[in-house]
């Protein structure tokens, strides 16, 4: 075999394949950590998914856990797993960009919640992803660190924010990572590339170390290639942290456990309003089918209305557009040439929202969750749309630092499906179900009640096991 | 409308918060905020204050998944 090879063989593994195999002694963690690093030489040049990669500490690191699991130690169930994250989360000593120019020279002295957690499971980070700057891009444009690429077709968008964490896990760079969602920023990359990716309920997961983008509606959660991948990864970052007292202290369970495949007599949802208006016709079509999909698994459709979804979407654009005004407003006085042209130019409106508007839209939040528990989650399980209505743009069309024309307005129509669930705060897993008729993913995305994390995992699963459009990887142009 | 929000964005930056920007695109975000307010006063009347403060928290555990 040769090199290339036998990289490959290594890198088309899932997350849980890795782990197990590491666990069982078939391969070995710098096995693992040289064909993550190996895959990133070849291909990243064409995606541009990495920001830093740190190969000499992540194979020190493989030496170390391999050493361990020779003696029957193993730290946790991602044992000696390469992993790599968006490049937000803090580690302490190393740079931490955020995605901008102006966090170049930013060294935080503590470590994220998640990713200690992650490696305290026995995961090894081999660098940091590429990212819209400061999160907040739905396309995965960056003036800074240079556009992210769609590996299956690299003139299009990733989607973002975790631009990098869903070119690379869809690239087959690495087993898992990272994103963080506050509008859509893991489920829209997860979608555009082809991968899994969850947000779990708001607070269900530590957001110490994150960098804030919008207090609100801010969550971290992973992407990776399956359902279960997603579940063992969000069952070790999930749940109460002593360093970010809004994090829940509900109860974490074995999401991975739950997954059985039964979704006999699972009352789905497809919503009749909003999540469809102009929905482009393959996205459409794919949808349909992954509903027969899981209808033929037993369970039962139900069609229904969502309430308040109009008052949703002004309250949910006004929360994080002010939120996140509010914690750039230094930079913006005294740097905004340091921002992209799109950056700033989002940040500055919100300077002018009354503040009437955004208590307004923070004490709805409440209401409306509870009018959709009664509306919705009274006749259904989960609810499923589209987690994009368009097909994957390009990123010369969406490109508004160069003027393109309807780019403003296209990034609000990226994710006008995934924000309306931030400010919901529900759990929502993005799951491909196709490709469009140039060849680049389709996803769909489900809903459940609060801390369903389980429930809507399971559904993800369920429809994994009778398809395979997450085992198809792209070739890229190297 | 989008004549008077694009000056009113630019004068409440400056004075409340002491940010003046001037590129395309602040221009064109700007003028999108005349749909949010057009969707807050399509939202008036709709839902009422509550009474109670942490309505949000309070939200997620009353709707919460239970065990069948």
């Amino acid at each position: 075999m040769t090199a290339i090879k036998e990289c490959e063989a290594l890198t088309h593994l899932t997350l849980t394949q890795a782990s197990d195999a590491v666990r069982n002694g078939e391969v070995t963690s710098v096995a693992l950590t040289k064909a993550a690093l190996d895959a990133f030489k070849i291909g990243n040049a064409t995606i541009n998914a990495s920001i830093a990669l740190d190969p000499e500490e992540a194979l020190e690191t493989a030496e170390g856990l391999d050493k361990l699991r020779k003696v029957g130690r193993l730290l946790g169930p991602l044992h000696g797993v390469p992993l790599a994250h968006k490049d937000m989360y803090y580690r302490a000593g190393k740079p931490c960009t955020c995605g901008s120019k102006i966090r170049l020279p930013f060294r935080p002295t503590y470590t994220a919640t998640a990713i200690k957690r992650l490696e305290e499971a026995g995961s090894i980070t081999i660098g940091s992803l590429n990212m819209a700057e400061f999160a907040q891009n739905p396309t995965g444009h960056n003036a800074h660190f240079g556009d992210c690429h769609n590996p299956w077709h690299v003139d299009h968008c990733t989607g973002g924010s975790s631009s990098g964490s869903g070119a690379a896990v869809a690239a087959r760079f690495i087993y898992g990572a990272l994103g963080s969602d506050t509008g859509g920023s893991i489920r829209l990359p997860a979608s555009m590339c082809g991968v899994t990716g969850i947000k779990g309920t708001q607070t269900r997961v530590s957001r110490f170390g994150a960098m804030p983008l919008s207090f609100s509606a801010d969550n971290v959660g992973p992407l990776a290639r399956t359902a279960r991948d997603c579940a063992r990864l969000m069952r070790i970052i999930a749940g109460h942290d002593l360093s970010d007292p809004t994090s829940s202290t509900e109860p974490v369970s074995n999401y991975e456990a739950a997954l059985d495949g039964d979704v006999r007599g699972l009352r789905i949802g497809i919503a009749t309003n909003f999540f469809f208006d102009g929905v482009d016709s393959e996205v459409l079509t794919a949808f349909d089918v992954a509903m027969n999909v899981l209808e033929a698994r037993g369970g039962k459709i139900v069609r229904l209305e969502v309430p308040h979804i109009d008052a949703v979407n002004t309250y949910a654009s006004v929360l994080s557009r002010v939120e996140g005004a509010t914690i750039h407003a230094q930079w913006m006085r005294e740097r905004p040439e340091d921002y992209s042209v799109h950056l700033a130019g989002r940040l500055y409106a919100g300077y002018a929202i009354p503040a009437v508007y955004y208590v307004e839209a923070l004490s709805r939040r409440g209401p409306i969750l509870r009018a959709l528990g009664k509306d919705v989650f009274g006749k259904v399980d989960v609810f499923a749309t589209p987690t994009i209505r368009m097909k994957v743009p390009t990123l010369a069309a969406t490109d508004i630092d160069a003027g393109a024309p309807g780019a403003i307005e296209a990034f609000g129509a990226i994710s006008a499906n995934t924000r309306a669930i931030n400010y919901m705060g529900l759990p929502s897993v993005s799951v491909p179900c196709g490709f469009d008729s140039k060849g680049l993913p389709i996803g769909f995305q489900i809903q459940g009640r609060p801390f369903a994390e389980a429930k809507v995992l399971k559904v993800a699963d369920a429809y994994q096991r009778d398809t395979n459009w997450h085992e198809r990887s792209p070739i890229l142009d190297s | 409308m989008s004549k008077d929000i694009e000056r009113q964005v630019e004068e409440q930056a400056e004075v409340w918060s002491g940010i003046a920007l001037s590129n395309a695109a602040s221009h064109d975000f700007a003028r999108g905020l005349a749909e949010t307010v057009r969707g807050f006063e399509r939202a008036r009347g709709q839902l009422v204050f509550e009474d109670e403060p942490s309505s949000f928290e309070a939200a997620l555990q009353e709707t919460k998944e239970r065990e069948r």
